[in-house]
């Protein structure tokens, strides 16, 4: 059933209820002009009976007035006690059997086309009978007309059935035949609605919505690999043209040297790229695998300035880490320790003055800041600071790969948590997280747990 | 030859100074867009070497700022972009070549001495004779500042008009010009269009700058020298 198209399917249950509804039509027309006809009959043996018991009531049986016989298609008969037919006309068949019931009551017995009432009139029994053949003919009548009648009332009435159904899915079908026009180069393409609210209209409506979800998904897409080659292109094509440029010519071996290692150098950098890529885009996929484990909010921050310490130093610059909150916090070690390196790394490269990190606690979460005194973030940029690729300055900045907030942010909504950048009043920025202190805590309301395994 | 780089990229620009001098030629390296502007100003550069993405000025501006100034050495436009409206955007920004990052060294220089070869001649983004402007990027056309709608055929004809101002064209010529092989030379179609263009171009404004040079063909008039 459900291989055959939906259209016929709508017909071929109008049909059969149809075939039913014109079925019981039928029999009812049948049955009333049967019974109204048996009716008329009966009325009419029983007048005819009645007139007869009376003659044979008032007088002598053998001089019945022969006038009563004259009914021309009728039987009359009277039988005596003996059984023996004082008055016989028509057909005389009667058994001994139907003749001793007639002696108890009335009785009506249809036989050779006629229908014969049986009444006991004192020692005599009363026989008078009807034809049936104008009843039989219209009864014959009636059904020829319904066989002929009733299938074609169903064929007509399946037909429009069938134009109806059509014409209802008529929109469903150019939804189909647009839909299957839509392809990944067309992705601003959408349904036509039929100009009825109706519930092939919402659904259409709702397909649109979702065409436009998968729309903006796939721009989103598209907009990351673009970024993407652009980030690994420009490394590919240094070293490209280093490895070629050595190789027009011979070269000493210090000049060599120096074109493995510029080499090597971008290597390097197509790694990073390539690494921190993957993590984002993994991101995407919310298949961002944690090992959570309980750290010490001042641990975490001491590692962090510990591990920018030298290179701080060497540019004149300060990094504390505030270590005395007492905070504890649940978290992948590996990805906090790499967030929090991504934050100091801004604040040295892009800020200025001293690096503080600070631990807060507040409400079930636990807040990890990074502030420097430097100029702050452009105010077009805050809004994007944390979207992939995004960069305050439109030129390249040498060895950011543009992904280091987008990082950030990603691993602080695995946790179930949020990354924020504000500008401060006086100077410098201020760049966060905000994680629930407890992955799995109750404490931890509202919190997006996507990611989280 | 003398080459103009254009490049931010620190080691990117150090390296293609490197190899090009390596070749023989004599390279400038500008770290701006701004420099870049006023270095080609400066000097007459056989190429130009032209990163897109630049601090200050990006690329197209400074390659559009070189054809307004009257900088017409060759552009060859060296990216990471590769999409093709960035490619269009950087040709019909007046560029001459485009090349997408990671390159071929080999080919960047055999691009350098197919620009060379050129030469520098004018080759404006929007062609002028008198006040008659013709844009061949966004297909538009203006007489003073007033828009003209052309058909696509008028426009095609105009275009080859305004290519040789001054000089006599013959019907053939216009023909082979504006036309395919689908016409015949015999048919007046060349002079219908003409007529056509004065319609528009000439009449409205008082003028008649497309004349009919008896025997020959037509001829676009220029005033100004």
């Amino acid at each position: 059933m459900s291989r055959i198209p939906i259209r016929l399917r709508l017909t071929l249950a109008f049909a059969v209820v149809m075939v039913v509804v014109l079925a019981a039509l039928g029999g009812f027309l049948y049955g009333r002009l049967a019974s109204s006809l048996d009716e008329r009959i009966g009325d009419e043996l029983e007048n005819r009976g009645a007139a007869l018991a009376g003659a044979v009531r008032a007088g002598d049986a053998a001089s019945l007035d022969p006038a009563l016989l004259r009914s021309e298609e009728g039987v009359v008969q009277v039988v005596g006690p003996d059984g023996a037919g004082l008055l016989l006309a028509g057909d005389p068949t009667r058994t001994t059997a139907e003749l001793a019931r007639a002696r108890q009551g009335v009785v009506t017995i249809d036989r050779g086309g006629f229908r014969i009432r049986a009444e006991p009139v004192g020692k005599y029994v009363v026989f008078v009978g009807e034809s049936l053949d104008d009843r039989d003919e219209a009864l014959d009548a009636l059904l020829a007309q319904l066989l002929v009648a009733l299938p074609l009332v169903l064929l007509v009435s399946s037909g429009i059935g069938y134009l109806v159904a059509g014409a209802a899915l008529r929109p469903v079908e150019s939804m189909r035949r647009q839909a299957a026009s839509i392809t990944a180069d067309t992705p601003e393409t959408r349904l036509p609605l039929p100009a009825a609210h109706d519930e092939v209209y919402r659904l259409g409506e709702t397909l649109n919505e979702m065409l436009g979800r998968l729309d903006q998904g796939l721009e989103h897409e598209r907009r990351f690999v673009a970024d993407a080659s652009h980030e690994l292109r420009t490394p590919l094509a240094i070293l490209k043209t280093e490895l070629e440029v050595a190789l027009r010519q011979p070269r000493s071996e210090v000049e060599l040297e120096s074109a493995i290692r510029s080499a090597a150098e971008e290597t390097d950098r197509l790694v990073r790229i390539a690494e921190d890529l993957l993590l984002v885009a993994r991101s995407d996929w919310s298949a961002f695998e944690l090992r959570p484990v309980f750290v010490s909010t001042d641990d975490l921050l001491r590692a962090a300035a510990a591990r920018f310490a030298t290179r701080a130093a060497s540019a004149g610059r300060t990094i504390e880490a505030n270590s005395e909150s007492g905070l504890v916090v649940e978290v992948d070690r590996a990805r906090a320790d790499r967030a929090l390196a991504n934050l100091v790394e801004n604040a040295l490269r892009h800020g200025a003055g001293s690096v503080r990190l600070r631990a807060e606690g507040a409400d079930g979460h636990v807040e990890l800041h990074v502030t420097d005194e430097g100029s702050g973030f452009d105010p077009d940029f805050l809004p994007v600071a944390f979207e992939r690729f995004a960069r305050a300055d439109q030129a390249r900045e040498r060895g950011g790969t543009g992904l280091g907030l987008a990082i950030v942010d990603a691993i602080a909504r695995a946790h179930g948590g949020s990354a924020h950048a504000v500008n401060l009043a006086g100077a410098g920025a201020d760049v966060w997280i905000a994680v629930p202190a407890r992955l799995n805590g109750a404490d931890a309301p509202g919190t997006d747990r996507a990611g989280v395994r | 030859m003398r080459i103009l780089v254009v490049e931010d990229e620190l080691k990117m620009a150090a390296l293609l100074h490197r190899g090009l001098s390596e070749e023989g030629h004599a390279v400038d390296v500008a770290r701006t867009g701004d420099d870049g502007v006023w270095m080609a100003q400066a000097v007459e550069y056989d190429a130009i070497v032209l990163d897109l993405m630049l601090p200050g000025v990006d690329g197209l501006n400074v390659c559009r700022r070189w054809r307004d100034d009257g900088v017409w050495a060759p552009v060859l436009v060296l990216t990471a972009r590769d999409a093709v409206d960035d490619r269009v955007a950087g040709l019909d920004a007046g560029a001459d070549d485009y090349l997408t990052k990671p390159f071929s060294f080999a080919e960047l220089l055999a691009r350098l001495r197919a620009l060379a070869r050129r030469g520098s001649p004018e080759r404006p983004l929007v062609l002028e004779v008198d006040d008659l402007q013709l844009d061949p990027a966004t297909r538009q056309v203006w007489r003073g500042g007033t828009e003209i709608a052309l058909s696509n055929k008028e426009f095609a004809l105009l275009e080859t008009f305004m290519r040789r101002p001054g000089d006599v064209l013959s019907r053939l010529y216009l023909l082979e010009h504006a036309w395919d092989y689908a016409y015949e030379n015999r048919s007046n179609v060349v002079d219908v269009y003409v007529r056509y263009l004065r319609k528009k171009v000439d009449r409205p404004f008082g003028r008649d700058s497309l004349e009919t040079v008896r025997g020959a063909g037509y001829r676009l008039r220029r005033e100004s020298p």
